[in-house]
């Protein structure tokens, strides 16, 4: 070799070593802008199970709804709640699961926000690259299908495509296939999540209405596995007790 | 239960396609779309990916039967026959219980892969199955067994290698007889191959009970931007569920 070339022949070496050790070391791993960082393991704060609007009340409910959740409710003091799908491992549908009292992990990429619920380890993803389809072209199901932008800080992710088999929380309110939910989380400090919801469902209620929930943040935990087919004769056809 | 259509609807949005959602199917079902790759990190495995080549019976890498103790070859055996009687021995996934490590990886389904500096995470559009791997941490002293065990993730090169203990003996391996005890260890090499358009998952399979030595299967996914995971609730409507531990029809 002509040894004027060597010095050029060892940079360029040495050059390709650096970057073959840069890819080999290079890991796509997303990192979220701070105010955007919504990312760890969350836990509910308060108990949700007869939600309420923002300020108190009892959701504007139509006649026949609000027969509908009366009966619920006695179906529930009866001990007999057969509106209510987890009693058999169904799932809670949403916004439902949102309230279960079981820690929630947020994942974030650039294209999608995962929620990954510790409760029938059931996994909601909140699109950030699409529309919503027209309702009339989607096939109803138990989660919807949520898409979502940032607004700032603030995640707004809109979530219809409902079956309407579940109901919104443990008391038995009901809504319909028609139901569209609006969301906005956000961090209200490094610790606390919060999540403005907001039901617009016309065959259910006379007008759109809010509800607001918090989560804690739990350091260290990890999501356990929680099988609810595991310990529940009812869903296994077995024989109960 | 699961839905062709919402995955239809879902690829119309990811395509920005304003076809109607009968032309659609046809994008969806039809040929991998080759323009589309990985991205070009070799350890950027997130996305969704399709299992290749599907085998009921996991594809060893012996392209035979795994190595049996006289134990595992009787399960093996009882299996079988139930089947060929038309009274299949019900597994988990009969149950909707959760599919179990390796056997969820063998699934056809697709998954998809989510990456956190501490965690790796993939969904499982069967059954809503969710594996945590928690990266470059050891394994907790305490493990209670589970249906998917704990699994520890750390780098070796490209290579994303996966240890998995702590795993009940209610899953099975496949979905014809090779069933597993307590003592199953796991250790998965996950790496993208054939320049992002497919990952491979190298399994190595150790259970003193069930095998007189240590096995391998290898499963290829399918890179595929052109899915969404859609909803799988086998809890809904579960016609396949066992009576006296056996799978009846319904």
């Amino acid at each position: 070799m002509n040894k004027s070339w060597l010095p050029l022949v060892l940079v360029a070496g040495a050059v390709a070593v650096v970057a073959g050790a840069g890819l080999a070391r290079a890991q796509a791993i997303y990192n979220p802008p701070p105010g955007q960082n919504l990312q760890g393991v969350w836990l509910i704060q308060a108990d949700h199970s007869a939600i309420r609007t923002l300020e108190g009340k009892l959701p504007p409910m139509t006649a026949a709804a609000a027969a509908r959740y009366a009966a619920a409710l006695r179906s529930r003091r009866a001990g007999k709640p057969v509106f209510d799908t987890i009693q058999s491992c169904k799932p809670h549908g949403f916004p439902r699961i949102l309230f279960a009292a079981y820690p929630i992990e947020v994942l974030q990429e650039p294209k999608q926000v995962t929620f990954l619920h510790e409760i029938h380890h059931m996994p909601r993803m909140v699109y950030l690259d699409m529309t919503l389809p027209k309702l009339d072209d989607m096939d109803p199901n138990w989660m919807g299908l949520s898409v979502g932008h940032w607004d700032g800080d603030t995640l707004v992710a809109e979530t219809q495509g409902f079956n309407d088999l579940t109901t919104l929380d443990a008391a038995g309110l009901p809504h319909s296939t028609e139901m569209r939910v609006s969301e906005r989380i956000r961090k209200l400090d490094a610790d606390t999540l919060e999540d403005v919801i907001t039901i617009a469902d016309p065959k259910t209620f006379t007008k759109s209405w809010s509800t607001r929930v918090t989560f804690r943040r739990q350091p260290g935990r990890r999501l356990k596995e929680y099988v609810c087919t595991d310990s529940n004769p009812e869903a296994q056809g077995l024989p109960a007790g | 239960m699961r839905c062709t259509l919402s995955r239809n609807l879902l690829a119309l949005g990811l395509l920005g396609a304003a076809a109607s959602v009968a032309a659609q199917s046809d994008v969806v079902d039809g040929p991998l779309i080759r323009s589309a790759v990985s991205s070009s990190d070799s350890r950027d495995l997130s996305g969704v990916w399709y299992i290749r080549l599907y085998n009921r019976q996991i594809n060893s890498t012996l392209g035979r039967l795994p190595p049996f103790t006289a134990h595992g070859k009787a399960a093996w055996d009882a299996r079988v026959k139930a089947e060929k009687d038309g009274s299949p021995i019900a597994d988990a996934s009969s149950y909707c219980w959760p599919h179990g490590v390796p056997r969820v990886m063998n699934s056809p389904y697709p998954i998809q892969i989510i990456q956190t500096a501490a965690e790796t995470v993939i969904v499982h559009e069967v059954a809503h199955n969710v594996r945590h791997i928690y990266m470059d941490q050891p394994h907790p002293q305490s493990i209670v067994p589970s249906f998917m065990g704990d699994s520890a993730g750390h780098w070796e090169g490209d290579t994303l290698v996966v240890d998995t203990i702590g795993l009940n003996d209610r899953t099975w391996i496949d979905e014809v007889g090779v069933i597993h005890g307590k003592q199953l260890h796991v250790i998965e090499r996950i790496r993208k191959i054939e320049d992002g358009h497919a990952l491979e998952n190298l399994i190595r399979i150790e259970d003193p009970e069930f095998f007189s030595e240590p096995w391998y299967a290898r499963i290829t996914y399918a890179w595929r931007p052109d899915l969404r995971l859609t909803e799988y609730i086998c809890e809904e409507n579960n016609r396949n569920m066992p009576t006296n531990g056996h799978t009846a029809e319904k």
